[in-house]
């Protein structure tokens, strides 16, 4: 731990794993629910409003993904599995035993990536918008086709929710910084932009599971959300309308909302395996 | 043996010219995403033939090389396969070498296929095989999905292995990241020993500057400001001397340069404009998220791009200004031998990279182009020899 700051009850530190400074952010009463949640690209080093509002309610733990936001990702580390790995040794190097897992969109693709590698760690997962799939005949678009410009807009139904997002400068280290996360992106998803293993491990799935997505999502369409709920034994589907591809942008506290009662449902029901 | 002052070759790109006329307003690029329903198979064979037909009189007008390249899924050039016109050209071009520059090393899946291509090019030519390598554009990696991340790894190590299956005795085995044999034995082996020349073309990657000068590959700038190209010469020459301890030698420092030539100066920037400017208007329109995919470029490469404001495109530039920048030359053969000299005497730059018809261009005029080189360039750079220069050591890379 190289770094405490505690202003607003959250704290901001670095910690190492696997060698990996990891920077992230730590908040909500420390005896309440563990939850891991996993950003999607270009969002990391973030604390807005979901993570406040997540953090009311758990022990909210928000890694920047090696690659993302303060924490950088070593030459080594480009697939999958080395972040499945990785994602193991942090839950340990934080005393996870056992964590709720909340993904968005290639967070998402990372944390069904760990339920399925290691089911005993993970007591309920939440995935929204979440990569790693392929619906045939419903193509994702290509992200990395879209200029910035082009991503936000892809990504947003409301351009005024994307104002967190804006950096303050527009100059050449954003213009580096943006290449190094894209860089990160395609060592993981540039062939295939999809696990074909991920949809037959799926039916390992043995915890209580929400799929949460936006109605409108251009990057990843529906589609997708009907066809991880069709995989994961047991998973409840909430769709919601008006929002696409970032709901915890444009409808923060409906999306919340929805993650909270299912963590917060007492009695998880245990699915069995398929 | 003296050497040219400067050697000459005849580069074509074998585009499609014949892009419909709402092209600008209706497409942003003319790579990966161009509709294919554009090319016209029925012109298409016309076409290739009347290339082919071009580089034959560059062979017979005394050209040294007449060259190909790799390109796919565009209008800017459609050689998808240089192995294959390089075949075609080895049954054309009866005494100049043969240069396919160069094959694009990280877009394949099996270099080893490339390694027994070259070889077999060049046992067929009689030993007049020029075997480039590239890494071929951004664009590339979107069209033949290849992780651009892998790139430079990929390309690294398929050149470790074409070069020893050139030049190992086979069978023995190589164990890559990437590529993994367990019988490299290539036959044909290639008839030039220890193996074809190796040119490396490069655009805006500090590192392929530093693989060239390591191999002591001779490194060809394209399509770039003079600027640029004084940098990238400069960096080659430092690395030479600096890390890699020799002096960089002319023959080692190639230009691709589109050269207009006519009767007078006027005359060659009025032909110019007309017919050059399809290339850096049309064939070079290629978003920046294609051109510069991540990971293609290191970070140091990419801040230096930007800071440098590199682009593959010249969408913006007018023909004067492409002149003046130093990414063409026009003028009267006077005016093309005072540019071409100060490659020579200035930058001691001894490979042109030049030639080819784009736009439609009439065949009598490319045919005047290329007589005015062969007739009144030429000769004034055979004329200057430069001393002998001993041949460098060949370095290889430790076998995988």
């Amino acid at each position: 731990m190289t770094e405490a700051d505690r202003a607003g009850g959250r704290i901001e530190r670095t910690i190492e794993v696997q060698g990996i400074a990891t920077h992230l952010f730590e908040a909500g009463p420390p005896t309440a629910p563990p939850l891991l949640y996993l950003h999607g690209t270009h969002l990391g080093n973030l604390w807005l409003d979901y993570h406040r509002l997540l953090a009311q309610r758990f022990h909210l733990f928000a890694p920047d993904i090696p690659g993302f936001g303060l924490s950088e990702r070593p030459d080594w580390m480009h697939d999958m599995s080395d972040y499945v790995l990785y994602f193991r040794d942090l839950m340990a190097a934080l005393s996870l035993e056992r964590v709720a897992l909340v993904g968005h969109s290639l967070g998402g693709w990372m944390a069904a990536e760990i339920a399925v590698w290691y089911p005993e760690r993970v007591s309920r997962l939440v995935l929204s918008n979440a990569a790693g799939l392929r619906v045939k005949g419903v193509p994702m678009a290509d992200i990395f086709a879209l200029s910035p410009q082009r991503l936000l807009e892809t990504c947003f139904e409301n351009l005024m929710a994307a104002a967190p997002l804006i950096p303050r400068e527009i100059n050449t280290d954003y213009f580096v910084r943006l290449y190094a996360e894209r860089t990160t992106l395609a060592a993981l998803a540039w062939n295939p932009h999809y696990d074909p293993r991920l949809a037959r491990r799926l039916q390992r799935l043995n915890c209580p599971t929400l799929i949460i997505w936006g109605a409108r999502d251009r990057l990843i369409p529906a589609a997708y959300g009907e066809e991880w709920q069709r995989l994961i034994p047991g998973a409840q589907l909430v769709m919601l309308e008006g929002t696409g591809h970032m709901p915890m942008f444009e409808v923060c506290e409906q999306w919340v909302a929805h993650v909270s009662a299912f963590l917060q449902e007492s009695q998880p029901q245990e699915v069995k395996p398929s | 043996m003296s050497r040219p002052r400067l050697t000459f070759h005849y580069f074509h790109l074998m585009p499609w010219p014949d892009l419909p006329p709402d092209f600008d307003e209706k497409y942003d690029s003319a790579w990966v995403t161009l509709p294919n329903s554009i090319y016209d198979p029925e012109k298409g064979h016309a076409l290739y033939n009347r290339y082919f037909d071009e580089l034959e009189r560059a062979d017979k007008l005394g050209w040294d090389s007449v060259c190909v390249n790799e390109h796919h899924q565009n209008a800017y050039g459609t050689m998808p396969s240089p192995n294959i016109m390089a075949a075609v050209l080895t049954q054309r071009i009866k005494r100049a070498r043969i240069g396919i520059i160069g094959n694009a090393l990280p877009l394949h899946d099996d270099p080893l296929r490339v390694a027994e291509e070259i070889a077999m090019l060049d046992v067929i030519s009689g030993g007049r095989i020029i075997s480039g390598f590239v890494r071929g554009t951004g664009m590339e990696y979107f069209s033949y999905n290849i992780n651009p991340t892998l790139s430079r790894e990929r390309m690294n190590e398929a050149h470790d292995l074409i070069i020893q299956a050139w030049t190992r005795p086979g069978p023995f085995s190589f164990e890559g990241e990437h590529y993994n044999y367990r019988y490299v034995n290539i036959w044909p082996r290639p008839l030039q020993k220890p193996h074809p020349p190796i040119w490396m073309p490069g655009t805006a990657s500090l590192e392929t500057i530093d693989f060239a000068a390591a191999h002591r590959y001779p490194y060809m700038t394209v399509f770039m400001p003079m600027e640029q190209r004084k940098r990238a010469y400069e960096l080659y020459r430092r690395l030479a001397e600096e890390k890699y301890g020799y002096e960089a030698q002319p023959e080692q420092l190639a230009f691709c340069v589109p050269i207009a030539i006519a009767e007078t100066d006027d005359l060659a920037m009025k032909e110019g404009e007309r017919y050059m400017m399809w290339l850096f208007q049309k064939a070079m329109k290629v978003p920046t998220e294609f051109f510069m995919p991540p990971g293609y470029m290191s970070l140091r490469s990419i801040r230096a791009a930007i800071e440098n404001r590199a682009s593959f495109g010249f969408a913006n530039t007018t023909f004067k200004e492409l002149v003046e920048q130093g990414v063409v030359i026009a003028g009267s053969p006077a005016t093309v031998i005072e540019k071409l000299s100060y490659y020579t005497e200035v930058l001691h730059a001894g490979m042109l990279v030049t030639g080819g018809c784009t736009d439609g261009m009439p065949d009598y005029l490319v045919l005047k182009h290329q007589e005015m080189m062969a007739r009144e360039v030429m000769p004034y750079f055979r004329q200057q020899e430069l001393p002998p220069e001993p041949r460098p050591a060949e370095i290889h890379s430790e076998p995988h």
